[in-house]
């Protein structure tokens, strides 16, 4: 069995058996989605739902949101074969662990269900809420996953990934 | 400078979510007017019974994707003009390549904040007020 951990900013998605996706999370959220007919599947993992109404919002400042990090994970999933309307999910995460923070885990399983509900994404296994963090483990060839409480606190603040984006000098400029 | 409130924007992606996101975005820069669709193929039907200024489009759709998208709104006699902003993955500099070679007007990358949504904007209507 082949092994990827993603944290968070990250997403794996598989087509092939004998791989396990896994993730650690706190308050942050994990989709794993799968296409029972392609056996594709996918695990993404994020640290907020959606931004509200800030005006000086950066590109960065929206990776770290679900409605990116759910995009990107949908369009890796069809790239390898799966089809929209066949995608099932699993929830994991959103625990209130960190006092201070009030229910930013809440809000963010909050909008994992609001997100594959108007997706029109069935909802298979969901574990959100509660104040511990969650190892979980992604089959994705299969679409089965688990969750189980970690006992340890989470190392924090969890590292973050290498930026996604290409550096500006980068774009091309049409205008 | 023309008023945001006057511009007909029709938005284009698969993700409902997505779509909401942007709708909310463009109305916080002001537009009154901003209709959308999931899939390219309604977007065409739609935009050719009643005409929009401003087409904002995902390129990355099942069925008809943006360039497709893109393709037949420029080979339209009656909508060919149509101001068209693509929005696209970070890695798809060739398609942006092949979006300008179509007569694209701008593109913007995801994920992208509401500022640089109202700059790609502005830059082919001029300033909004």
């Amino acid at each position: 069995m082949q092994r990827i951990a993603i944290i968070q900013g990250q997403n794996a998605v598989v087509a092939e058996p004998n791989w396990l996706i896994t993730t650690l999370l706190g308050s942050c959220i994990a989709v794993c989605l799968y296409d029972p007919v392609a056996r594709v599947g996918g695990m993404n993992h994020f640290l907020l739902g959606e931004p509200g109404r800030e005006r000086n919002l950066t590109p960065q400042d929206m990776q770290r949101y679900g409605v990116h990090a759910m995009e990107l994970l949908i369009n890796g999933m069809m790239s390898k074969g799966a089809t929209r309307q066949r995608l099932r999910a699993h929830l994991y995460g959103g625990a209130n662990i960190i006092a201070g923070l009030g229910s930013i885990g809440s809000s963010n399983a909050g909008f994992a269900r609001r997100f594959v509900e108007t997706e029109g994404i069935a909802i298979g296994h969901a574990d959100v809420g509660g104040n511990r963090a969650r190892k979980v483990e992604f089959l994705p060839y299969e679409g089965r996953a688990r969750s189980s409480t970690v006992t340890d606190p989470l190392p924090l603040p969890l590292p973050s990934p290498k930026p996604l984006l290409p550096a500006v000098a980068g774009e091309l400029e049409l205008f | 400078m023309p008023a945001a409130a006057a511009i007909k924007v029709m938005v284009v992606d698969d993700q409902t979510s997505m779509r909401a996101m942007i709708r909310r975005a463009l109305q916080d820069i002001g537009f009154k007017d901003v209709r959308d669709k999931p899939t390219a193929a309604e977007a065409l039907a739609a935009v050719k019974s009643d005409r929009v200024h401003l087409i904002i489009s995902d390129y990355n759709m099942p069925d008809m994707d943006g360039l497709q998208f893109l393709e037949e709104v420029r080979s339209d006699g009656v909508i060919g003009k149509t101001v068209f902003i693509m929005l696209t993955g970070s890695s798809d500099r060739e398609v942006v390549q092949r979006a300008a070679a179509l007569g694209v007007n701008n593109y913007l990358v995801k994920p992208f904040a509401p500022a640089a949504l109202k700059d790609k904007i502005e830059r082919v209507f001029g300033a909004l007020s």
